[in-house]
């Protein structure tokens, strides 16, 4: 095996033809993928060509009706909508996560793993508490009005609570350390040489931020944003606590088929949409990824 | 820790020049925007904390200090119960993804699959997949081979979605990574394992302890998909937690974060101290 | 009935020594926060059977679990609509009265009931209201029903349960409809009024809406008569008002799986529900309506005269399950909010 690996080398890229070996130890999770991902979805597949009884049950028949409905224009915006929040959460992620990121990987090499535990802790407590602990800080009579009432900024008490700003901030606390975790995992690995080298050459460290730091970084941050973006998109537990469940999203749409609609058939139709379009994104992008390398 | 480049074009290692002014600034702007982020991450765990002390019910108004919460928490035992049962099953499920999710990382990495691109979509999918989908469906498929709920089906749910997070963390590391590590390896003689148990493995470590971090993350706070593949043995921490606060805020469940925060925190700064202690 | 279970029984016992303790177990799917740990503990304690309690938190919740096969259960805990949907659905097992002897002590008017017109799958275990709740502190003027709430005065000032056939069947009384008279007409009726209602909402909430209430986010709400019963402890300043035009009344029942494997023990426990002084411990910690009329004699001056849980008079109609129109329930209700 090795002999083929080295005669492989020369010829470009680094990827080898998988011998059984390869196979074998890729097997369990193609396997897993098969048995609790593609199956699963399979059957979603078939629900959503199936209708929905008097009762809430499934007639197994075939229509396409459940696809017609998902191209109501009512969905589509509200799809839009949250890829909207999806996008902005991820931007704000970033923008708050990165420099964190950097930070730790800086960091000597001990404090790293703690700092690492410290930002994820927050996150081993229920959602909802965290949520309910936001509220108390957010809502009319809440911590942050009384401070900046008595701060003499505002004489009456702001709305926080219950509008989209408090959703984007719920969005954000929820997402940022699945964006802080990947960058880290890839700038821990930056070699500082590269660095130092920029400033030796007379860049400051903005420009050698932006110009060697940021791109070497480049995986991580793609990372970051595929575990926020994705995910952010069918959250919808945030908008109603924090947003006061005013404006639906995705996820809510596709939860309330399966619970009050109980209209399993258009629940699945939509979730299947929802998931090819997110497919064929993600294909997309992996082949221009992979033309940019070539 | 290994280093995981090659020495290439320095045989020896510089004695570290004095940093320009420049850069030592952004360090402190680093440093400076780090401590706020901490302090947006904590904000509300420290507000949980103190109404964990609160003698009022309601999150509302300063009723006067109490240790009342924590006892009755101790006392609660369907919560103390759930609250193993979410470890157990955090724990396994990390492991399980940790696995899947570095093994898959790697073997993607490293071979030209046939059928890659595809894999690598339907990995990508769990992540996308609404809970309630992955949830009921998971379940339909229980419930038509037979197979009893219980931890095995909660934990099988969990992996489910766990493991792509460890997967493109890794492989976020792996993109990069000097391909020239393991020829070297290689070419010392190393069996392709070898090379992976021993030197690509030290170097992925950091992306391994960053997903495992995720996976346990979404493992303890995951409600929806636990919901259908539970059974009343295998109740989780979020599953009793939710019927709960369903019914408004209990300062039991302030309580019951705090002395998870605390935990967490304190084992943190004890494992720091150890260190401190050996290294003298 | 008795001699060929018993016998049965004895047989099982003589073939699986296991069937011994699986005869003790009561497998119980119920409402989070709706059993008292108590009475749970007590039943135990006196008939030595095991309850394995599985919660859920909405019907549907429930609904769906049961209908994804999933969970072997042999007690449930549904609303009336969802239990006639199990009903219809043939999910659920007759009940043998023979074994509930506590059963004369239900209010006889909530055993005949559209859900369950028999009274022979289900019997109640806690019944309510949806009214509304107003901050007397913040809010002087009177308040009625519906049309006084949904004013433009009060913009910003409401919190709603997040239940699309709730707004509906509020619109519908609004404008003297029955609550179950959903048809494809009546909704369009409704429609426009629902379209200005939807814009005056702050927060739907259907799980906690006494938070925002309390937190002085809003003044007015429309709720579960339970979250309003519990405000009334708080503060009397929060007062309960059945609408005028009309109220929807939910009764949550006990009910046996028709796939139940310890029917017996289900109906011990439910047995045991039904007495008085077991009756009243779920009212101290749920003050909801107990439809449970000798507990009732059992309870305190001040919980009885809780406007919530014991409203005066109101014209008052249980859900039927609507079928296929709860989709377009659904589809109208989020058409009307993501036009917001």
């Amino acid at each position: 095996m090795s002999a083929d690996a080295s005669a492989a080398v020369p010829s470009g890229p680094d990827r080898r033809p998988p011998g059984w070996r390869a196979w074998a130890l890729l097997a369990p999770m193609v396997l897993w993928l098969l048995l609790f991902v593609v199956v699963p979805a399979a059957i979603l597949f078939v629900y959503s060509f199936c209708e929905r009884d008097e009762v809430g049950g499934v007639i197994f028949t075939f229509t396409w009706e459940n696809y017609q409905r998902v191209l109501d224009p009512v969905y589509l915006r509200i799809f839009l909508r949250s890829i909207g929040y999806a996008g902005l959460t991820t931007l704000l992620c970033v923008v708050l996560g990165y420099p964190v990121a950097y930070y730790i990987a800086r960091a000597g090499e001990q404090r790293r793993n703690q700092l690492l535990l410290l930002v994820m802790v927050p996150f081993w407590t229920s959602f909802l508490i965290r949520t309910y602990a936001w509220i108390t800080i957010l809502k009319q009579e809440g911590l942050l009005n009384g401070l900046l009432q008595s701060l003499h900024l505002t004489v009456t008490p702001l709305s926080l609570l219950y509008t989209p700003t408090a959703v984007v901030i719920g969005l954000v606390y929820a997402y940022l350390p699945f964006m802080i975790l990947p960058i880290y995992g890839s700038a821990e690995k930056l070699d500082h040489a590269l660095v130092e080298a920029a400033y030796d050459l007379g860049a400051g460290p903005l420009r050698a931020f932006s110009s060697v730091i940021i791109p070497l970084t480049m995986p991580g941050i793609a990372a970051g944003t595929l575990l926020v973006f994705v995910p952010a998109i069918g959250m919808f537990a945030i908008t109603d606590l924090m947003g006061g469940a005013k404006v639906p999203m995705i996820g809510n749409v596709i939860q309330n088929q399966f619970m009050q609609a109980r209209d399993w058939p258009f629940g699945a139709a939509l979730g299947v949409v929802f998931m090819l379009m997110f497919a064929l994104t993600y294909v997309l992008l992996q082949r221009r990824g992979a033309r940019l390398a070539a | 820790m290994k280093k995981c480049t090659l020495p290439t074009a320095f045989p020896f290692q510089a004695p570290r020049p004095r940093l320009p002014s420049g850069i030592v600034l952004l360090h402190r702007t680093l440093g400076f925007w780090t401590a706020l982020v901490f302090g947006f991450l904590y904000l509300p765990i420290v507000i949980l904390v103190v109404y964990s002390f609160n003698a009022s019910r309601l999150n509302i108004l300063w009723a006067g200090f109490t240790l009342d919460w924590y006892v009755r928490l101790l006392e609660n035992g369907p919560i103390i119960r759930a609250a193993k049962n979410s470890l157990i099953i955090a724990s396994i499920s990390t492991l399980l993804a940790v696995i899947l999710g570095t093994v898959g990382a790697w073997l993607l990495h490293r071979y030209r699959f046939r059928l890659a691109r595809s894999i690598q979509t339907l990995v990508a999918i769990p992540m996308v997949m609404p809970e309630i989908l992955m949830g009921i469906s998971l379940l339909i498929l229980f419930a038509t081979i037979g197979f009893n709920l219980g931890f095995t089906t909660v934990i099988i749910g969990h992996v489910t979605f766990s493991f792509p997070f460890v997967l493109v963390a890794v492989q976020a590391r792996l993109q990069g990574l000097d391909p020239a590590l393991e020829e070297a390896a290689l070419d010392l003689g190393a069996t392709p394992l070898q090379s992976f148990w021993f030197v690509i493995l030290p170097c992925l470590r950091p992306a391994i302890v960053a997903g495992a971090l995720m996976a346990f993350t979404l493992s303890m706070d995951e409600l929806i998909v636990t919901f259908f593949t539970r059974s009343a043995a295998s109740t989780t921490l979020p599953i009793q937690v939710f019927g709960l606060a369903r019914v408004g805020l209990n300062p039991m469940l302030n309580a019951l974060s705090a002395v998870f925060i605390l935990a967490t925190v304190a084992f943190v700064l004890f494992s720091a101290y150890l260190r401190k202690l050996n290294h003298r | 009935m008795k001699l060929p279970i018993s016998s049965l029984l004895a047989l099982s016992v003589l073939l699986a020594p296991s069937a011994l303790t699986a005869a003790g177990v009561v497998n119980l799917f119920g409402w989070s926060e709706y059993v008292p740990q108590a009475v749970l503990d007590g039943f135990t304690a006196e008939t030595g059977i095991k309850v394995n309690f599985e919660t859920f938190a909405s019907n549907e919740e429930l609904l769906s679990k049961l209908v994804a096969g999933g969970g072997a259960y042999d007690l449930v805990q549904p609303s009336d609509y969802a239990a006639e949907v199990m009903i219809r659905r043939q999910m659920l097992a007759p009940l043998d009265p023979a074994k509930l002897p506590n059963l004369k002590n239900i209010d006889p008017a909530l055993m005949r009931l559209p859900h369950d017109p028999a009274g022979a799958y289900t019997v109640p275990y806690m019944t309510g209201t949806v009214g509304i709740v107003v901050n007397t502190g913040k809010v002087h003027e009177p308040i009625r029903g519906y049309r006084d709430i949904f004013q433009p005065k009060f913009q910003n000032r409401l919190v709603v349960l997040n239940d699309s056939r709730e707004l509906v069947t509020w619109a519908l009384y609004a404008q003297g409809l029955a609550a179950n008279d959903v048809t494809p007409a009546n909704l369009a009726k409704v429609r426009p009024l629902l379209a200005e209602w939807v814009k005056l909402v702050k927060v739907f909430d259907s799980d906690s809406p006494k938070t925002a209430l309390l937190n002085g986010d809003v003044d007015i709400g429309v709720v579960w008569s339970g979250e309003a019963a519990i405000l009334w402890t708080q503060d009397r300043k929060f007062q309960y008002v059945l609408p005028a035009e009309g109220a929807h009344q939910f009764v949550d029942v006990l009910a046996i799986p028709a796939k139940a494997k310890n029917r017996d023990e289900a109906h011990a426990f439910i047995n045991y529900i039904l007495r008085p002084e077991v009756s009243r411990l779920i009212s101290a910690a749920f003050p909801y309506t107990n439809p449970n009329l000798a507990a009732r004699k059992l309870l305190t001056p001040e919980e009885l005269a809780n406007p919530a849980s014991y409203p005066k008079g109101g014209r008052l109609e249980t859900f039927r399950d609507i079928g296929k129109t709860a989709t377009v329930i659904d589809k109208l209700v989020t058409d009307l909010k993501s036009a917001l």
